[in-house]
């Protein structure tokens, strides 16, 4: 099997991260992390290549440091992976997006399955997985959470309101993991051992990690970036920080305990 | 199936002594050309975020490693410039004149650490030095704990650092493996070679870093008296680091006879003195931690230094001088003795003789010389309790009364003759001056010390305390930032039963057990479901200090090294 991850390197939620002048995140200045969507999308590919066999490719759009999820990825066990960064890339919104990598992937060659993470915490839109399936005119599952290939097809469990939904497809197929499946399982001690070694030897890493531009995967640069991008960030807003203090009451019996909290508690809210 | 996890030498845990032994040991090899290939395991997600230490040290070592290390960038927070070690009563602190200071305290001229960031740098020092010498692949496993040891007969032949249940992909062998930890895996290797003559003495430190208003860079004191004056072995200490922060901390003897030692409230009381209290204005917490140390010392002292395979080092082996409170430079100096040893034993192949030989190298160099030389430091306090339990209190109660020296005369006035030879006997035995005559000491283990129904004599009542000063324990666990992968369960609970006669017993003497008192970080709790009143642990919580485990009264916990990255944040202590 040929199986694709499509991963993305989001702004740390732990740390803050600043907003530009035009509403948008000043990702420069903000730590970086692995999408925590796409962590379980990338134990859907490894779990794959565990039960079937295969070869998984982990694939991200975004600017050179990108380059580190990949390494992460590799610390968990993917065999190689694709980082198309390109200038002409910036401000890309799905529509932009799910072209750019659409097309990178028809670049990598024929593929049996591509996971995605069900949305990036950063855009939050949900949007690129499917546009993706559409762009590459295959059959998508999305909010998969568990899921089986029997004789050249999936049969998977999705997630929907109040339960769950089996679906069969054909392959290829593009599937969006909910996360609500099963978590990322830690790196290994070989994945660890192959980052470092690639991070010394760089003709073993431009094997193992191919970098390509727009021009590479043959993508026309106005639908990508801005330019590609009907969508317009009109404006952001601060809605206020979370914050507060908070009391823990100890020491004492549970109904002493309880009688701390109720004096200290204003009374209207005790009334309400 | 692919070739088996395979390197020359393997260094468990990013440790000092460690970080030692590779940076010398890449130097020695970059001049001889000889081949290596090491593989370092640290537990923590990051370098240093496992470490909490003073730290003061004398930077000679640090100096035969890195001739060039005060302009190199190595982390200095400060040079000492004024030495304190103060008498705490209730109210006043008494600095020592400093000619009546033991020499071994007297720190100016020393460095003042931060140890969790020595350790991030000499980390990635030394993995960018490793890039500049062809001959030296270094491998680092960051986030990888060592689970257990791995043995070909009675030969150590790597570890498991892994969880995946496939051997191949979770066994990392080495021809040599290098213990550089506080006994979560060197305790196993002690116990199964029956290496400890004497059980080791663990104290376990609290330490709080706050950011200030005035500037306190380069002064410290090491306090003795309040707010521990039952006799326990403990001390206080205040550092001033760079960028207006200080680091406050307190050390307790686990050895003491008290059950529910509360360190981290102590830590309070101490902070609570109006000493502290002005030093402390208008401050901020930054970051919390504790840590266990070991301080037998030179009686502590495993029988052998290594065994077939692997050798022990700084902490492993429990090298800490607790009369000059120095560590680091001694655990440094167990890893440079042994990267020279370690590189001549690969050129040749041969590692006969290794063990003999690096133990006789640390206890014929500076290490054993010190070790040896206050081998009776805590005999002194061990022999005689009213050190501690009488004399200090006396002390620190006239010390308060504004006439410090009263203290001693009344005291050594109430039974002259036996005061004055008791205290000749006690002074020689601290300073070290004993000479050869004494038999060697017998230490009992810090759990059998424990008097259960002991009633410590009431501290007296500090004025109020800032309420922004005070940090609960559950608070407290916020600044040392622990995290935990799903399904973690690092603490072992051998019998359920075990605990709750332990919770029985002290519930009757209206106490709790050693472990919920003794606990840094809000792990062990008591459940009540149908009437029973069983153990239970937040793991969560834990900052793996490893305190509850030499609590315990009954043997009955474990600490295990916790896997996926998990555990504190303590860079920065």
């Amino acid at each position: 099997m040929n199986i694709f991850v499509l991963i993305k390197q989001v702004p740390d939620q732990g740390s803050k991260a600043g907003v530009n002048a035009d509403g948008t995140i000043d990702r420069a200045k903000a730590k970086r992390m692995l999408n925590p969507f796409d962590r379980f999308a990338l134990e859907a590919a490894l779990s794959t290549k565990r039960r079937y066999g295969g070869i998984v490719t982990a694939i991200t759009m975004g600017p050179p440091p990108a380059v580190e999820i990949l390494y992460e990825a590799i610390a968990h066990g993917v065999d190689g992976a694709i980082l198309l960064s390109d200038r002409r890339l910036a401000a890309s919104d799905t529509l932009a997006t799910a072209y750019a990598l659409s097309q990178t992937v028809r670049w990598a060659g024929a593929f049996d399955l591509v996971f995605c993470g069900l949305q990036t915490t950063d855009g939050d839109t949900a949007q690129v997985g499917p546009q993706l399936a559409e762009r590459l005119k295959v059959p998508q599952i999305t909010y998969c959470e568990s899921f089986e290939i029997i004789e050249g097809h999936i049969q998977a469990s999705r997630v929907i309101e109040g339960g769950t939904q089996t679906v069969k497809s054909p392959l290829p197929a593009v599937v969006t993991v909910a996360n609500s499946a099963e978590r990322l399982a830690y790196k290994t001690l070989r994945g660890a051992q192959r980052v470092q070694q690639l991070q010394r030897d760089e003709e073993a890493r431009k094997q193992v990690i191919r970098t390509v531009t727009l021009d590479d995967i043959e993508a026309v640069p106005d639908r990508c970036g801005l330019k590609g991008s009907p969508t317009i960030v009109a404006a952001t807003e601060k809605v206020g920080e979370i914050g507060g203090s908070c009391i823990i009451y100890q020491g004492r019996s549970i109904e002493g305990l309880v009688q701390d909290a109720l004096v200290a508690i204003p009374r209207e809210l005790v009334q309400a | 199936m692919q070739p088996a996890l395979r390197y020359d030498l393997l260094l468990v845990g990013a440790s000092t002594s460690n970080l030692t032994l590779a940076h010398r040991l890449l130097d020695l090899a970059k001049a001889s050309g000889q081949k290596l290939s090491i593989a370092l395991l640290e537990k923590s997600p990051q370098f240093g975020a496992h470490i909490v230490s003073g730290a003061i040290s004398d930077p000679h070592v640090i100096a035969k490693l890195f001739p060039d290390y005060l302009t190199n960038g190595f982390p200095i927070e400060a040079e000492v410039t004024n030495s304190h070690l103060s008498i705490l009563g209730a109210k006043e602190k008494w600095d020592l004149p400093h000619g009546i200071v033991p020499i071994g305290l007297r720190k100016e001229g020393q460095c003042i650490l931060t140890l969790s960031q020595v350790i991030r740098w000499m980390a990635e020092r030394l993995q960018a030095k490793a890039l500049e010498i062809p001959n030296v692949q270094l491998d680092v496993f960051l986030g990888f704990a060592a689970h257990s040891i791995l043995f070909e007969g009675d030969r150590v032949v790597g570890v498991k650092a892994s969880a995946t249940g496939d051997d191949n992909e979770d066994n990392l062998y080495a021809e040599y493996t290098c213990f550089g930890d506080k006994g979560f895996l060197s305790r196993d290797l002690l116990d199964r070679f029956e290496l400890r003559a004497n059980p080791q003495l663990w104290s376990v430190g609290v330490k709080e870093v706050w950011q200030t208003d005035v500037d306190y860079q380069g002064v410290i004191w090491h306090t003795l008296g309040y707010p521990i004056l039952d006799g326990t072995f403990s001390g206080g200490f205040v550092y001033g680091l760079a960028n207006k922060r200080i680091c406050v901390g307190l050390v307790i003897s686990l050895d003491s006879k008290d059950p529910n030692l509360n360190p981290q409230q102590r830590l309070q009381h101490f902070k609570a003195h109006p000493w502290l209290q002005e030093l402390l204005k208008n401050g901020k917490l930054v970051k919390y931690g504790a840590a266990t140390i070991p301080e037998g010392g030179y009686y502590s002292l495993p029988t052998k230094f290594a065994v077939e395979g692997a050798m022990l080092l700084g902490d492993a082996i429990g090298v800490l001088d607790a009369a000059s409170l120095s560590g680091v430079d001694k655990s440094m100096e167990t890893g440079y003795v042994a990267a020279g040893l370690l590189h001549d034993a690969f050129a040749k192949q041969n590692f006969v003789g290794l063990a003999g030989a690096y133990q006789k190298a640390v206890m014929e160099g500076f290490v054993g010389q010190a070790l040896h030389t206050s081998k009776d430091f805590r005999r002194a306090f061990l022999e005689n309790d009213r050190l501690l339990g009488e004399y200090l209190p006396a002390v620190c109660r006239s010390a308060d009364k504004g006439h410090p020296w009263l203290g001693s005369l009344s005291f050594g006035l109430s039974k002259p003759f036996q005061r004055v030879t008791e205290s000749i006997h006690a002074l020689s035995l601290i300073l070290g001056k004993s000479g050869g005559g004494l038999p060697p000491a017998s230490y009992t283990s810090c759990r059998e010390n424990i008097v259960p129904d002991f009633a410590p004599a009431p501290v007296a009542v500090m004025a109020p305390a800032k309420p922004e000063t005070i940090y609960s324990r559950s608070d407290a666990v916020f600044y040392a930032a622990p995290r935990y992968h799903e399904g973690n369960k690092h603490i072992e609970e051998f019998d359920p039963k075990v605990c709750q006669n332990c919770i029985t017993t002290y519930e009757r003497l209206g106490k709790t057990t050693p472990c919920i008192a003794d606990c840094t970080a809000e792990v062990h709790r008591i459940d009540i479901g149908a009437g029973v009143r069983t153990h239970g642990m937040s793991l969560e919580n834990c900052i793996q200090c490893r305190t509850c485990e030499i609590v315990c009264p009954q043997t009955n916990l474990r600490v295990n090294p916790t896997y996926e990255g998990s555990g504190p944040d303590f860079f920065g202590l």
